[in-house]
């Protein structure tokens, strides 16, 4: 009967991290696979090389924090709680991914512990506060630095990673030796590999970024409940998320359904390395991250920023001319009206580029994203606090 | 006494059939298409690709053409010559501001499913409340 259990427990936590690598391969290598700078499986490959390793080294304290901080008495992660805990943040990522609502996995897994600590009577307010801290700095921090790199050095970072090229591949593997080398193929320049190198490396630091927060998510309620020792469900729960990363990746990254890798290039690589730093940085200090929240944050001071940026405007509206077109207040320039030079406009003439960001609807946008986790904290609540299996 | 209808359209199928609505009925009167630039994705990336291009004019141009488009060529399936104004932002507030230059609002009664729902709630009940001209909702 207990093996039983064990063994459901420790399925369950394999799903949580074969979704893991299923959902952030796409993020974190989309950009360098559509530049077809990688490969599918070198991508999902590298996932899962920078995930261990970013579990390995600081996803363990995490695992700490989630498996035997958050809760005041750790007999509460029963086996049977566990699993239960488990499910609710795979339930709770399914129903978000099925409706189309991004959310933090980390967060939900937070909000599943949560809810059976409550339930339990025995959750570690202290704990709990310093993380749901964090969740409101570490987005903060997110979005300024995003806002100032949008507003004054965006344009500066596009020319150098300007990186149009869509002749495949740009690095070729020479497997005549013993060993194989990767060589530039001929065409390739310089200026073009720097921009490859730059994908990969920010792909790579995703994916250990990833591997140091969500680690927790899989296998923290099982070593928790002390089924496991820290570091074999470690690598249990890697290649779990390898196996997600080689299989149902594949998609993700075709469809590239995140909205961070539809971002321009340059965009990409300029919210993932500031939310992958502000995530490593979390869970060096044992916080459960919330990406999704932060890279959201970031991408809209990223855009806020270089939509606001004090430089002057190109020249009146162009506009089809068999359509009169009025945009809001971007046409408040008369198309005949004399262009004014460069530089000589007052900041407040610029076409209004920042009212794509309404307050009210950023507000919203971060609100859905909360949904999924609170979702799974008062479903996680209820069930442990009233259903027979996991109820007193 | 020709009236100004200002018709919101996104290139959905309810705010097609609004369109066709006001064609059929506001046919002699003055329409004007009007489409709210920067819809809300799940990570806000859409209106920060936007934010991003060099030339946002022309982006913005460029996506609301892509509206129009179909729009217009409904409209002259039935003979009607129609306006277009672009707005930025929320749609509900834009489409309230724009619908003081008009005598009357047509639009669909947008039920989309929960993920716009929760994105941008229900703009056409936010329209109906606040716009200062009479509304009229298409299902």
């Amino acid at each position: 009967m207990v093996s039983a259990l064990v063994i459901g427990g420790l399925l369950v936590a394999v799903f949580v991290g074969f979704n893991v690598g299923g959902s952030t391969t796409g993020p974190a290598f989309g950009p360098a696979v559509g530049a077809k700078a990688l490969s599918k499986p070198a991508a999902a490959g590298l996932m899962t090389i920078f995930f261990f390793i970013g579990a390995w080294t600081l996803g363990r304290r995490v695992v700490d924090t989630l498996g035997t901080e958050l809760v005041s008495q750790p007999g509460i992660f029963t086996l049977e709680a566990s699993i239960g805990v488990l499910f609710f943040i795979g339930l709770a990522l399914f129903v978000g991914n099925y409706a189309g609502v991004p959310a933090s996995t980390s967060m939900t897994a937070v909000g599943a512990i949560a809810g059976l600590g409550l339930a339990r009577n025995a959750l570690n307010v202290a704990v709990m506060g310093e993380i749901a801290i964090w969740w409101v700095v570490a987005p903060i921090i997110g979005f300024w630095v995003s806002l100032i790199i949008g507003r004054y050095f965006y344009a500066r970072l596009h020319r150098r990673v300007a990186m149009e090229r869509s002749e495949p591949p740009l690095v070729e593997v020479d497997r005549s030796g013993a060993i194989p080398v990767p060589r530039t193929e001929e065409t390739t320049n310089r200026r073009e590999l720097f921009g490859v190198i730059t994908v990969i490396t920010i792909g790579c630091l995703m994916a250990f970024s990833s591997g140091t927060s969500n680690i927790a998510n899989a296998i923290a309620p099982l070593v928790g409940s002390g089924v496991v020792e820290m570091n074999p469900a470690i690598i249990l729960g890697c290649v779990a998320v390898g196996l997600g990363a080689f299989t149902i990746a594949r998609r993700t990254l075709e469809t590239m359904g995140s909205d961070i890798t539809e971002l321009p290039l340059t965009a990409a690589i300029v919210v993932a390395s500031v939310s992958a730093t502000l995530v490593i940085f979390l869970s060096a200090i044992g916080i459960p991250a919330s990406f999704v929240v932060i890279a959201t944050v970031s991408i809209v001071g990223l855009g806020w920023g270089r939509a606001t940026r004090p430089v002057s405007v190109q020249g009146a509206m162009s506009g089809d001319s068999d359509v009169q077109v009025s945009v809001g207040g971007l046409a408040a320039d008369d198309p005949d009206e004399e262009v004014p030079a460069i530089g000589e406009e007052e900041a407040a003439d610029i076409p209004s580029a920042g009212d794509l960001f309404d307050p009210g609807t950023t507000v919203r946008v971060i609100a859905m994203q909360n949904l999924v986790p609170l979702v799974g904290t008062v479903s996680a609540y209820l069930a442990f606090r009233f259903v027979p299996i996991w109820g007193f | 006494m020709t009236r100004r209808v200002l018709v919101p359209v996104d290139g959905s199928e309810l705010a097609t059939r609004a369109l066709e609505y006001a064609l059929d009925v506001h046919g002699d009167d003055e329409l004007t298409l009007l489409y709210v630039v920067g819809e809300a994705s799940s990570m806000m990336g859409s209106a920060t690709s936007l934010a991003l291009e060099d030339d946002v004019d022309e982006a913005i141009a460029q996506e609301a053409q892509e509206v129009f488009g179909p729009a217009r060529e409904l409209a002259e399936e039935y003979g009607v010559e129609v306006g277009a104004e672009i707005g930025l932002g929320k749609p509900a507030s834009v489409i309230v501001e724009h619908a003081e230059n008009h005598d009357v609002v047509v639009l669909g009664s947008h039920s989309s499913g929960l993920r716009e729902r929760l994105l941008v709630g229900n703009v056409a009940t936010k329209v109906v409340r606040n716009a200062p001209v009479p509304v009229t909702g298409v299902r």
